[in-house]
């Protein structure tokens, strides 16, 4: 896509795109045979899934180019997770976080995915589909990369294929690389590592996320960058490591090092705008939220790489016939562009950046991609801004940040004692 | 009783107090009402950025805030289902309680049990039943079940309060006059715990509205208000948030105003006819 | 009726009046409640339940310094927020009953108290946020009177708080059963021990009180299992550094750890149950119905 799209409009730029995509639907582009193109409008489809993944206006454009309804629900991945497991007939087409793939795919109620039938399989990024970097080496083993779930041996398998296979459990939607948040003002220096998160200097002003999947591996960063302990692989730790990550935090919270722990995505955001924590384990959103307040806050990318996390479309396994081909049909629907567009103006990366472009201005691809400056005010689907002319987004270009993944969201083989002594650290 | 008294300094006293607990009932919500007309530019927390009804409209406007119209539906109809069964079921338990009866006490902590056991376990066993029964979980059968379990218990607890020491003699009365059962409980026995019954209601209709934990995995595919606006605060950190709180408060506030002038334009109406 | 129940009629009414509750309750609570004691002794992988009898759970439960630690933290909110609960919604009671004649007044200054209860929880709730933070409104006041020159840290993501939000969100459950029983009383009663010459203190301890206890015990039993089965307020409003018994838990449903979930649950029941009837051993609700 080098075409100067300079003079058109992005209104009217969208408008012929997103035509050019539903015709391509309509057309069996994607090998859908046409003879059901009169009863598949009957067809209402329930798509169910996180809340930066399951989005209203997303449905409402799939529904007006695909000729059937969907229909949302919005659940966060550990409400989903339950529903997957006990109630998967409630549930038609789910998005779900990787991590907790891993975790429900034992349950056997999900279908397994032909990729055949995903026209822009080809084009999803190495990155999710093979696990390699940009530069055609292996990402990090460490945590759970979306590749180690991707791909199962057989349809029934209840394990995770350890290399490439022709079934795959769910199509890649959605990464991200995720960091911690600071507030320059009130720092007053450069920081670039994650050892800063238990620096004396900022006691009683550092809030982590009490998710204990993902707080561990802030924390677990923090203490490698001190070079208290290496991890052999701190996405899947040994009783050992778990026992001195705790027993560090432990006494770091009696030191007074901590303001909060936070859940939900507003308490950090409140937490960072109030002043009442400098720096924090955060969601990319949050920031922004913080941001649009007029108050500085960064998503500092730190030299230890990032905390990088993916969500994927699967599908439950009673679906059959009609239901079973529209939900194949939202899935190509869902890579073809328009899709990656929305939730790249949300600051997402789509699993297949190429189609999303065709649906961004070059101002916000240069911005959301490329790590340039913004010729043009950033704003979010929603009209609102998100940053002025000249911005650069924190951390830079696609490349830079994902480039430098030191770890994915986990669950770890000990999770259930790892919950256990995290719950103790909590209550200290 | 201070009937015929002059009011001494205790009624200013208590009043105050009273006066001083409405406050800091209604404080936070005050913060809300301020918060919801934050300029465009403003968040979650002080300082005001300007003053605009922005919010409001990109509330009722934007997709962005998913289903809110369903939800609070949804809600308000499970919530004056709540109120029409916990208030009939607990008023009939409540009476029986009256008199010993055989499992009384197992049934009375098992109540207990269903107040104190964790919503989200519970609604699992309720899902998990609904399940085996091969029916559908949906918001008005398995929600609506799961609402039950937490607002029968309060109304249950609630009915003892009000059949507290109790004066049978005037049901009695009724009776000896030859009033058949269903005339004494309709004339005698709801006339005078009407007020109480009031209580019952409310909180059948409130605790529903605000129920979450046991609502999540019985929910079915529609989701009620409180679970909508839980997710909105993992996405939304706008004064949307507070828009809501204001809009559902005024609601309140204008369904109470109408209810009472209703019933004092029944009163008037009646009185008037009494007269006649 | 009353001609015909004269004989075994009578007997069966209360079963009749008390069977819809009675089999809701049996099959929505009791039933699931069974099976939350049989998850508790089987085993999970955190996905698939073997049902295999084990005591690991409640080993692993009693073991563990942090149950113990759970349960003192969540009994001690408890039993604050009953204190405080207690008094101000007596207090408030008293006044309604006592001093505001009409019963459409009294109704409707109950309902101003049911009013905010009708916003969202989780709205009410963050809406403390903005006004005791380091930056909120009452450290800017206190501040600007210059009582202090440091922001005071210990009003939010505090116990402080977390106590604060549970009287703030509970009292309405001490008022109205207080009420509902001090509104029985006769005011002759009170009119007599005045004449008697009885203080006003001595009519408060030897008559009010006495005859309110019902209600004072069935706001303790609200307000002592919302505390008990409570995970949010904790959470929020400690900032995530106080945990509850049901936030640690939810931790572990969250997990998919249902096994370990339902023993603490388990526990948790038992722990109430003791807690309320040792309010029962003080007040006999059942025999004060119906004088």
């Amino acid at each position: 896509m080098t075409l100067d799209k300079a003079g058109v409009s992005r209104r009217k730029f969208l408008k012929t795109s997103a035509a050019a995509a539903g015709a391509a639907a309509g057309s069996g582009v994607i090998g859908a045979p046409m003879i059901w193109a009169q009863n598949i409008r009957d067809i209402t489809l329930s798509w169910t899934g996180p809340s930066f993944s399951v989005i209203a206006d997303i449905a409402q454009k799939a529904s007006e180019d695909l000729g059937f309804t969907i229909t949302t629900q919005v659940m966060e991945s550990v409400n989903l997770m339950p529903r997957v497991v006990n109630q998967p007939e409630t549930l038609e087409v789910v998005d779900m976080e990787y991590w907790a793939l891993a975790k429900v795919w034992r349950s056997g109620n999900y279908q397994t995915i032909d990729p055949k039938k995903i026209a822009e399989w080809d084009n999803i990024t190495p990155i999710l589909k093979d696990g390699k970097n940009f530069d055609g080496t292996d990402l990090t083993r460490q945590g759970i990369l979306p590749y180690k779930v991707l791909y199962v041996d057989s349809a029934d398998s209840t394990e995770f294929a350890s290399g490439t296979t022709d079934i795959a459990t769910t199509v890649p939607l959605i990464f991200n690389a995720d960091t911690l948040g600071i507030r320059p003002d009130l720092i007053g220096r450069p920081v670039e590592s994650y050892a800063e998160l238990f620096n004396p200097e900022f006691k009683g002003k550092v809030a982590l996320v009490n998710v204990p999947g993902t707080g561990i591996l802030d924390a677990a960063n923090a203490f490698e960058a001190l070079g208290e302990i290496t991890y052999a692989d701190k996405g899947n730790m040994t009783r050992d490591e778990i026992d001195f990550t705790i027993n560090r935090l432990i006494e770091l919270k009696r030191d007074g090092q901590f303001r909060a722990f936070w859940v939900s995505f507003d308490e950090s955001v409140n937490l960072m705008a109030s002043g009442e924590v400098v720096i924090q384990s955060m969601w990319a959103p949050a920031v922004t939220a913080v941001k649009a307040r007029g108050i500085p806050c960064v998503y500092q990318g730190m030299k230890e790489g990032y905390r990088a996390w993916g969500d994927g479309t699967g599908i439950m396994k009673h679906l059959s016939g009609l239901k079973l081909d529209a939900a194949y049909e939202f899935m190509n629907w869902q890579l073809s562009g328009w899709q990656g567009g929305f939730i790249g103006r949300q600051g997402y990366y789509s699993s297949t950046p190429q189609n999303a472009r065709n649906f961004m201005t070059d101002n916000e691809w240069g911005y959301w991609y490329e790590g340039k400056p913004a010729t043009e005010e950033i704003v979010d689907p929603y009209g609102t801004v998100m940053d002025q002319v000249g911005a650069v987004r924190d951390g830079g270009s696609f490349e830079d940040r994902i480039g430098n993944i030191s770890v994915f969201n986990t669950v770890m083989d000990e999770e259930r004692y790892m919950v256990q002594r995290w719950n103790e650290f909590i209550s200290a | 009783m201070a009937q015929g008294q002059k009011r001494g300094p205790g009624f200013y006293l208590l009043a105050a107090f009273f006066t001083l607990f409405v406050i800091f009932l209604y404080g936070p919500m005050l913060m809300i009402f301020i918060l919801s007309f934050q300029g465009t530019t403003g968040g979650l927390t002080l300082p005001m950025r300007g003053v605009s009804v922005h919010w409001f409209g990109d509330l009722l406007t934007s997709t962005r805030y998913g289903d809110l119209g369903g939800g609070l539906t949804r809600s308000i109809l499970l919530g004056l289902l709540a109120l029409v069964l916990t208030t009939v079921i607990s008023l009939f338990a409540g009476l029986a309680f009256r008199r010993r009866f055989v499992g009384a006490g197992p049934l009375f902590y098992l109540s207990i049990i269903s107040l104190v056991v964790p919503g989200i376990l519970l609604g699992l066993g309720i899902s998990q039943m609904f399940q085996l029964l091969g029916l559908r979980l949906s918001w008005l059968t398995s929600g609506l079940v799961a609402h039950l379990t937490w607002t029968l218990p309060f109304g249950l607890l609630i009915m003892f309060a009000v059949l507290n020491r109790f004066d049978t003699s005037w049901e009695e009365a009724a009776r000896d006059a030859g009033a058949r059962a269903w005339a004494t409980l309709r004339l005698v026995t709801i006339p005078i715990l009407f007020p109480g019954l009031i209580a019952v209601a409310l909180f059948g209709f409130t605790l529903s509205y605000d129920e979450m934990p046991r609502t999540l995995l019985t929910v079915g595919g529609k989701n009620t208000l409180p679970i909508e606006i839980s997710n909105m605060t993992m996405t939304v950190t706008t004064p949307a948030l507070y828009a809501i709180g204001t809009l559902t408060s005024a609601l309140s506030f204008a369904v109470i105003a109408i209810s009472f002038i209703s019933i004092a334009v029944i009163q008037k109406r009646r009185e008037r006819r009494a007269e006649d | 009726m009353s001609g015909r129940s004269s004989g075994g009629g009578t007997r069966l009414v209360p079963y009749l009046q008390v069977a819809p509750l009675a089999l809701f309750t049996i099959a929505f609570v009791g039933i699931p409640i069974m099976t939350l004691l049989a998850l508790s002794f089987w085993q999970t992988d955190g996905i698939s339940i073997y049902r295999e009898f084990t005591l690991e759970n409640y080993r692993e439960l009693f073991t563990s310094g942090l149950t113990y630690r759970l349960f003192y933290t969540t009994i001690k909110f408890a039993l604050i927020t009953l204190v405080a609960t207690t008094i101000i919604g007596f207090t408030c009671s008293y006044f309604l009953v006592f001093h505001v004649r009409s019963l459409k007044w009294q109704i409707a200054l109950l309902l101003v108290c049911t009013i905010p209860f009708w916003t969202s929880n989780v709205i009410r709730m963050i809406s403390w946020i903005p006004f005791l933070g380091r930056e909120g409104l009452f450290n800017r006041a206190i501040m600007s009177m210059g009582l202090t020159s440091e922001p005071l840290d210990f009003l939010l993501y505090s116990q402080f708080s977390v106590v604060l939000t549970y009287i703030h969100l509970y009292t309405l459950f001490m008022i109205v059963p207080i009420f509902n029983s001090m509104a029985k009383i006769n005011p002759n009663i009170i009119e007599a021990a005045r004449d008697a010459g009885a203080s006003g203190w001595q009519i408060l301890t030897t008559i009010i009180i006495p005859l309110s206890r019902t209600g004072i015990a069935l706001g303790a039993i609200f307000v002592v299992t919302l505390v008990m089965g409570d995970f949010f307020v904790a959470r929020v409003m400690s900032g995530g550094q106080a945990a509850s018994v049901v936030s640690a838990m939810k931790n572990q449903i969250d997990n998919l750890f249902y096994p370990q979930a339902a023993a603490m649950a388990i526990l948790l029941i038992v722990v109430v149950a003791l807690l309320v009837s040792a309010i029962l051993r003080v007040v006999d609700i059942r025999s004060e119905l119906a004088k």
